[in-house]
């Protein structure tokens, strides 16, 4: 019995612990559960498309997140992961008759050896030469992908893809619910050890590489991973539009996530993420105005540039510093009504 | 910290526009890229149908009259696949609208076809030429049956009307430049559509007795052609054969007028349909001529009337997207003969049905496509001669004038 | 075909190396990746389509007209929208996209997304060395290497180029030395945009005008600065040359493969980079901390 008791008892107090003593990690770990039972009692097909969508840009925010915000290869063409994702799925349903379940996993795989590739010669530049540079990737596999109309679909791309699953719900949580654990897993990459490295670099290589790090071989881990997770989402997408074309490579693409991952703030993981969720139903709400229609793209345009005039760093560094503070000694956070730190009993102001 | 203030936003104008008032209305959605000539056209043909059936008292539908309303949907489609896909499902599950019509960019067409379907809702597609839409009918009747290619006819259909027009444009040049085998050069932008195209031009045109001298394929947003157009004149090409569909169209018109290539422009310029083509070519476009829809011509007994109720309204004339205007009415005529708005049953009616349209004399075939014939859906040819789109073929249609040559 | 490669490679060469030396410029000096450089472009564009065919304002006029009315509003954003968030190196960036979008969407809510063509100043075709060329094209040569010209005097041979390079090369020594270096980064941002405004009335003409065509130019400029060196200008204009030339040579050896143009130039651009990380011209900065 009590064998029984113990793994409920150490998730209540793994939740009393770490989760509900942040308001952050209390609305985060909300949310999440509202979006698990959302569709029980709201199905709105519309609404629920709309959330599909999101939660899959959400797995490609974050996965763009690791590379560019934790690492600090800052990359201007990760519709390349995007495109490689969901035409690898694609094409191997298209041309072999693979089911989905078998060819998604594929894409991202074959999206994760095409981040280890695109990151080797990525690994000789920096700053705004990788981003600038980085940006032609995607571009040169469109013209190549033209090149074999045959093969590829051309502009058409591929079509009439087959769904994982057939209902709007069952397509919902083949969304939402890789998009929860991804990007927990994210998160949690960017927390590891792992994560402090890939940070260390982006901070200061040099001083990384002197303290015997292998940048190389974390550099390189980096494009692998957010190429994977990318790929994965891609290939989501490709599935559940049921066409992969050429706008999954579109510049448009690579800039939105950018907009995405530095608006919510980079290195966070979550911020991109609450981007996502905020930004791409903006202009869908704003579609159903006849006054906003026409101008929708205008209006998140003008929005992204308020929120980013008064909150350089990123919507939720500057949230999370009004409501949350550092502990001065062991660095944990504390929500912002505290005195002392919750860990180590420090003074906090 | 997050994920999402905005669900509970979602959520709340989800009810609010949920409760659309309910009403006799039989609503069309018409879907269109509405800050783009194609999608003003998808939506200006569709308020003339409005406008004319409920004048005339709306469908009646068993006995009794419902009005039209039409809804705008902006799809957005030429910068964004999914918005187009996300346009339509609220079309459908939130506007709750029977009927769709509309769609331009291909790539877009065929992921809203998929929404459409998983709906079944009856989709009549104005605006998109690629034939996978048709063949997806023919391969899968069951789910795709509820999709209709209401205009243009499919891109290999289109070909027999190049090849036709190409043939009386090289006796022309036959007769007035005494030349006995013409030379053609290709121009095509580089995308899959103009594939089938560019090989039955290559296969066709000698036979017909021209020289092929090369084929150009620029990328369809090309902005400069000078090179290529250089490269043409050397060949001595006499025909430019086009099968462009974006921008590169006004390019080429353009630049060809200015370095006055002793050439004629032949094919598809989806531009050059349009009034804007002499503006935007500063009026440098002489001579370049395409395939085209509407025209004060005879093409069916409607089409005079409606483009020039067109014209009069809108100060502009139709180009093929306009035949939503078509797709409205020829609903209206099955819904009236069946009674019923209910996809399923129309269906049979619409595959059986014969009805005189605008810009074709419209019959389907098995793919859901329009059947081909010249003058029944064939469309026409137009070419630009000093600022006047001038209607040149197929010459047993009245109103047709003569094609004119570059001077040379 | 030589001589087709030679015409037809120079013209879209000047009006890429003047793209490329703007956007070079307030790179170097201030650090800013402006992605919307080439909507200033458009901008400049669409305002001498206005002046033009909508104003009817003639071209003499209509040309310094645009150019300023673009280069002022260029300044108004630089202060209202880059200057407050110039220490947050990522904020600028989407800020710069932002802009683009949003001058993109302006022009699209107010001509719509139609493609737009005005008259040339000058009508009719020269023959030179057999190759026909129009008298526009010329004026774009001749009006590019002008500026080419104008910005090298200015850069090498006034006080104000010498305090430009001076803060391009160390920020820091120069303002040490006594340089406004943020009013220095707010002329070079003037005189960025006035490149790219002269870029695009020039060949406004000569193209086709529609709210999505800064893109395409945005894409070849990126590919041309960094195969260059980012910061250098000599990398930047040779550059030009060299990615104009090699969409010539492609057009003209494949015709059937001209779409690849694109393409081909960014490959080209990315082997320069595997055996020169630093581009051509490019000076290894040290590691900035």
């Amino acid at each position: 019995m009590k064998g029984l008791l113990a793994l409920p008892q150490w998730l209540w107090a793994q939740l009393r612990h770490e989760v509900l003593v942040l308001p952050s990690r209390s609305f985060v770990f909300f949310a999440a559960l509202l979006l698990l039972v959302l569709p029980l009692f709201y199905d709105d097909p519309y609404v629920l498309r709309i959330i599909t969508m999101t939660a899959i840009f959400a797995i490609f925010a974050a996965s763009w997140d690791l590379l560019a915000g934790f690492t600090g290869q800052v990359n201007f063409g990760h519709a390349l992961f995007f495109g490689v994702g969901a035409y690898t799925s694609a094409l191997l349903s298209h041309h072999l008759g693979w089911i989905p379940w078998i060819t998604v996993p594929l894409g991202a795989v074959l999206s994760m050896a095409t981040g280890f590739l695109v990151g080797i010669p990525c690994l000789r530049l920096r700053g705004s030469y990788l981003s600038l540079a980085t940006l032609a990737f995607p571009l040169i596999l469109t013209g190549m992908l033209f090149a074999f109309p045959d093969f590829s679909g051309g502009e058409l791309g591929i079509s009439g893809l087959k769904r994982l699953v057939v209902s709007t719900v069952g397509n919902y949580y083949v969304a939402v619910l890789p998009m929860l654990i991804l990007c927990f897993g994210i998160w949690k990459i960017g927390d590891s050890n792992t994560g402090l490295i890939f940070h260390a670099i982006r901070e200061d290589e040099v001083a990384c590489r002197a303290s015997g790090i292998n940048t190389t071989r974390y550099k390189l881990l980096a494009f692998a991973l957010s190429g994977l997770f990318a790929g994965l989402s891609g290939a989501l997408y490709a599935h559940f539009m049921r066409v992969a074309g050429p706008s999954a490579l579109e510049v448009a693409l690579s800039f939105q996530v950018v907009i995405w991952g530095i608006f919510g703030g980079i290195a966070t993981i979550y911020g991109p993420v609450l981007a996502v969720f905020l930004l791409y139903p903006l202009t869908e709400i704003l579609a159903n105005f006849d006054m906003f229609k026409e101008i929708r793209l205008l209006i998140f345009a003008v929005i992204v540039l308020l929120v980013l005039l008064f909150m350089p760093q990123g919507l939720t560094p500057w949230i999370r510093d009004k409501i949350e503070l550092v502990c001065p000694r062991c660095k944990n956070r504390n929500v912002f009504t505290r005195h002392q730190c919750r860990l180590c009993g420090a003074e906090l102001r | 910290m997050s994920r999402k203030l905005l669900l509970p936003a979602v959520a709340a104008i989800g009810l609010v526009f949920s409760q659309a008032v309910w009403s006799q209305n039989i609503k069309f959605a018409i879907l269109g890229p509405m800050a783009f000539v194609q999608g003003e056209n998808h939506w200006a043909g569709a308020e003339m149908a409005r406008d004319e059936i409920n004048k005339a008292g709306g469908i009646s539908v068993g006995g009794k009259k419902h009005m039209v309303e039409i809804l705008k949907i902006d799809t957005n489609e030429i910068q964004s696949v999914p918005d187009a896909t996300n346009a339509i499902e609220r079309a459908i599950t939130r506007d709750k609208a029977d009927f769709l019509i509309g769609g331009f960019r291909s790539e877009a067409v065929l992921a809203m076809q998929e929404v459409a379907m998983d709906n079944k809702k009856l989709f009549l597609g104005v605006g998109a030429a690629a034939s996978k839409l048709g063949i997806n009918v023919e391969q899968n009747y069951e789910r795709y049956k509820y999709w209709f290619r209401a205009s243009p006819t499919k891109d290999v259909d289109l070909a027999k009307t190049l090849f036709a027009v190409m043939g009386s444009v090289a006796q022309q040049i036959r007769t007035d430049l005494k030349k006995e085998v013409p030379k053609v050069a290709i121009v095509a932008e580089k995308t899959a559509w103009t594939e089938g195209l560019i090989k039955a031009a290559q296969a066709n045109l000698p036979k017909m007795k021209m020289e092929v001298v090369g084929l150009w394929q620029p990328s369809a947003v090309a902005t400069d052609v000078t090179a290529e157009l250089s490269a043409i004149k050397r060949a001595e090409a006499d025909i430019v054969f086009t099968i462009i569909s974006g921008p590169l169209g006004i390019v080429l018109g353009r630049q060809m007028g200015e370095l006055q290539l002793p050439a004629v422009a032949w094919g598809i310029n989806v531009e050059a349909q349009k009034d804007g083509f002499w503006q935007a070519t500063a009026g440098k476009g002489n001579y370049v001529s395409t395939l085209d829809t509407y025209a004060e011509v005879e093409s069916t007994p409607k089409t005079i009337p409606f483009v020039k109720a067109f014209k009069a309204r809108f100060k502009k004339s139709p180009i093929y997207t306009a035949a939503t205007y078509d797709a409205i009415f020829s609903l209206k005529q099955v819904i009236e003969q069946t009674g019923t708005i209910d996809a399923e049953k129309l269906i049979p009616a619409i595959e059986k049905m014969e009805y005189v349209g605008t810009g074709a004399i419209v019959t389907y075939d098995k793919r859901h496509d329009l059947n081909w014939a010249v003058g029944k859906t064939s469309g026409i040819a137009v070419e630009w001669q000093d600022g006047e789109k001038v209607p040149f073929w197929p010459p047993q249609t009245k109103g047709m004038k003569p094609f004119k040559l570059p001077k040379h | 075909m030589f001589q087709d490669i030679l015409i037809s490679g120079l013209v879209n060469s000047g009006v890429y190396a003047l793209l490329a030396l703007g956007f070079s410029l307030i790179f170097g000096v201030a650090r800013i990746v402006n992605i919307a450089h080439t909507a200033f472009y458009m901008l400049a564009a669409y305002a001498l389509y206005g002046l033009l065919v909508i104003a009817k304002v003639p071209f003499l006029l209509a040309i310094p007209l645009a150019v300023a009315a673009v280069v002022a509003l260029s300044l108004v954003c630089y202060k209202l929208v880059i200057e407050p968030v110039r220490q947050h190196e990522s904020a600028v960036l989407i800020a710069t996209i932002a802009l683009a979008l949003i001058f993109q969407e302006s022009l699209l809510v107010a001509f719509g997304g139609s493609f737009r063509g005005m008259p040339n100043a000058i009508e009719g075709v020269v023959s030179i060395i057999g190759v026909r060329v129009s008298y526009q094209r010329l004026i774009v040569l001749v009006v590019v290497a002008l500026t080419l010209v104008a910005t090298w005097y200015l850069l090498n041979r006034t006080r104000l180029g010498l305090a430009i390079r001076a803060a391009a090369n160390d920020q820091e020594i120069a303002n040490l030395m006594g340089i406004n270096v943020g009013r220095v980064a707010m002329y070079t941002v003037g005189i960025s945009v006035a490149l790219a405004a002269i870029a695009g009335v020039v060949v406004a003409p000569v193209f086709v005008v529609d709210p999505l065509m800064w893109l395409a130019p945005l894409v070849t400029m990126l590919a041309i600065v960094v195969l260059g060196g980012l910061g250098s200008l000599k990398g930047s204009v040779i550059g030009a040359f060299i990615i104009g030339y090699v969409e010539a040579i492609t057009v003209f050896a494949v015709p059937s493969g001209s779409y690849l143009k694109g393409a081909v130039a960014l490959t080209i651009m990315i082997v320069v980079l595997l055996i020169r990380p630093e581009g051509l011209f490019g000076v290894v900065f040290e590691e900035e901390r």
